[in-house]
């Protein structure tokens, strides 16, 4: 008897997991719902892990959740949405300071520099704030994106860790003096030596091609009209007054062509930078 | 071993079996519900409902049929690249050679709609060769021509339909958009020899009258440069006028050929797409 009851004993204990799996058997009871949620976020599936997360909290509140569905919407590039969550974090949360954190990310990603600093002068700069080092980074770094006059050097750089130090310098000096060139010397130039101008702007093989096409083209007018062939002459005439107008503009587009890509290698650079660095916030891994 | 021994094996054994069987019987409910979802098009929650199956089924009992159906409803949704991940964990949980098949047929389709026909042929050639799939020779036939029509290769296109019993109609049709294109080879070798005539072969007379009139007006005046033995003049009127608008008249030539047999492309394409009732990628 003493054997059957211990038989039992083991055949229930074998069973009960499957029974007690009943969570595992209703699909979408609420700690399912936040397992299956939680899976998506973990695959990058924000859309629906949203949908789950918004399941879940009907049946209860919970800030993390709500930290997870604007990190979601941010992830997506929803900014506004993710903003509006993040703004749902409770401040007594111990989650707040980091969803300000965010709230001024998205609103860095989305090109709101203004908001952003009113944000961070409303809510942070006279607010007893721990992560406030942080904040300011973003805060300083957001003047390097836009053509708003420049903090300081030392108000912008105490802002930074030192390890960061040199890059963040390189950055301040290139948006301080960026190394532009000038439409109107380009075009100057080309127009006293063809070429001249395309050869400022770095363009060197386009400068000589210019130079002698120009050159060669008005020799080649004057050597018509010279031996009477006056329809070739007008014709070389016509090229070389060609060649030297469109060099002369191409010189000056050539100018803003490079300035349009420094300032595009900068910004690229700015943002591969801010993206090795999580904007400044500390990283969370929900996915452990 | 008693009766009563016996009896509280029976019960216990029965306990097991109907635990298992409920959280089976859970699992083929939300089959059901992920499937009637698919069956009327809402793709989205079809693919929520089949990923938390997925996610719950422990044992990976519907491993294949619900990677499949996300695969497929992904496709639904012109999203062939997810289609084609989901099509793949079908095909790595395939439980015999049907399935597999299916599941690489999938795959091939996708790639046929996602225009990376090449390897959507690779694929076919690989399944051409396996001796498993012999007796399905037809259907591999069938979308090796389907890849070829997406590669703008018709006339192979052709070749291919003709060879499956039941789909002449295609590769007539196959046949018909081959023989109406222009071949960009024939216009570009009229426009070698007579400057503009490639522009009136496929039907741009204006364009090629143009360009025979300025290809004869610089020609004339670089040979008047050389003859009147100013060689540098006609060396600069050839270099920058003439042979400009000599090869500019050849890559017209081409670019009005490619431009034609585009038009009668989305035309059989368009066809194919709303007009065609047989079976498509």
């Amino acid at each position: 008897m003493k054997k059957i009851f211990i038989s039992i004993i083991f055949l229930c204990t074998i069973s009960f997991p499957q029974e007690n799996n009943s969570s595992a058997i209703n699909l979408f009871s609420p700690i399912n719902t936040k397992k299956f949620a939680d899976y998506l976020f973990c695959q990058h599936d924000y859309l629906r892990a949203i949908e789950e997360y918004n399941r879940y909290l009907l049946g209860t509140s919970s800030d993390s959740i709500k930290f997870r569905i604007a990190i979601a919407y941010s992830k997506m590039g929803d900014y506004k949405q993710s903003i509006d969550e993040f703004m749902e974090v409770p401040e007594k949360s111990q989650l707040s300071p980091l969803a300000k954190l965010e709230i001024m990310k998205s609103l860095f990603q989305s090109g709101n520099f203004n908001e952003l600093r009113n944000y961070f002068n409303l809510k942070i700069s006279n607010n007893n704030f721990n992560e406030k080092k942080e904040a300011k980074s973003l805060y300083n770094f957001s003047f390097l994106f836009t053509n708003d006059s420049l903090p300081t050097e030392h108000n912008f750089y105490n802002a930074f860790h030192s390890d960061d130090l040199n890059k963040i310098k390189k950055f301040y000096n290139w948006k301080k003096d960026p190394p532009e060139k000038k439409s109107l010397t380009a075009g100057i130039l080309s127009a006293i030596i063809p070429g001249a101008g395309k050869i400022y702007t770095n363009q060197f093989w386009d400068g000589l091609w210019a130079f002698i096409t120009s050159v060669g083209f008005t020799y080649l007018s004057y050597d018509n009209f010279h031996a009477g062939h006056y329809f070739r002459g007008w014709l070389f005439g016509g090229l070389a007054v060609g060649f030297y107008a469109g060099n002369v503009y191409g010189s000056a587009a050539s100018a803003q062509i490079y300035n349009a890509k420094i300032h595009f290698d900068f910004v690229n650079d700015l943002k591969d930078f801010l993206e090795s660095h999580n904007y400044f916030i500390p990283v969370i891994n929900f996915c452990k | 071993m008693t009766k009563a021994k016996v009896n509280i094996f029976i019960f216990c054994l029965f306990f097991l079996t109907e635990a298992n069987l409920n959280a089976q019987n859970y699992l083929t409910k939300q089959f059901d519900y992920a499937k009637k979802l698919f069956n009327n098009e809402q793709y989205f929650d079809a693919i929520t409902e089949f990923k938390r199956l997925l996610f719950f089924d422990e044992e990976g009992t519907y491993k294949f049929e619900a990677n499949r159906f996300i695969g497929l409803s992904y496709k639904e949704g012109a999203k062939f690249s997810d289609a084609i991940f989901y099509f793949t964990l079908a095909e790595m949980n395939a439980k015999n050679d049907d399935e597999l098949f299916e599941s690489k047929m999938d795959i091939i389709r996708s790639n046929i709609l996602r225009r990376t026909t090449s390897h959507a042929i690779e694929l076919l050639d690989l399944l051409e060769t396996d001796k498993r799939f012999s007796q399905r020779i037809k259907e591999i036939y069938y979308w090796k021509g389907w890849a070829y029509l997406f590669s703008d290769k018709w006339d192979d296109a052709a070749n291919y339909f003709s060879q499956t019993d039941s789909n002449k109609t295609l590769s007539t049709f196959c046949k018909e958009v081959d023989k109406n294109k222009y071949s960009s080879s024939v216009a570009e070798l009229l426009s070698i020899f007579i400057p503009g005539s490639g522009q009136i072969y496929t039907g741009h007379y204006l364009s090629g009258l143009l360009s025979l009139s300025w290809n004869l007006l610089w020609g004339y005046v670089t040979i008047n440069a050389f003859i009147a033995n100013r060689v540098f003049d006609g060396l600069a009127v050839g270099n920058f006028l003439w042979l400009r608008f000599y090869n500019g008249n050849l890559q017209n030539a081409k670019n009005f050929a490619e431009e034609e047999n585009l038009k009668i492309v989305n035309q059989a394409l368009n066809y194919l797409q709303f007009g065609y009732n047989g079976t498509k990628p």
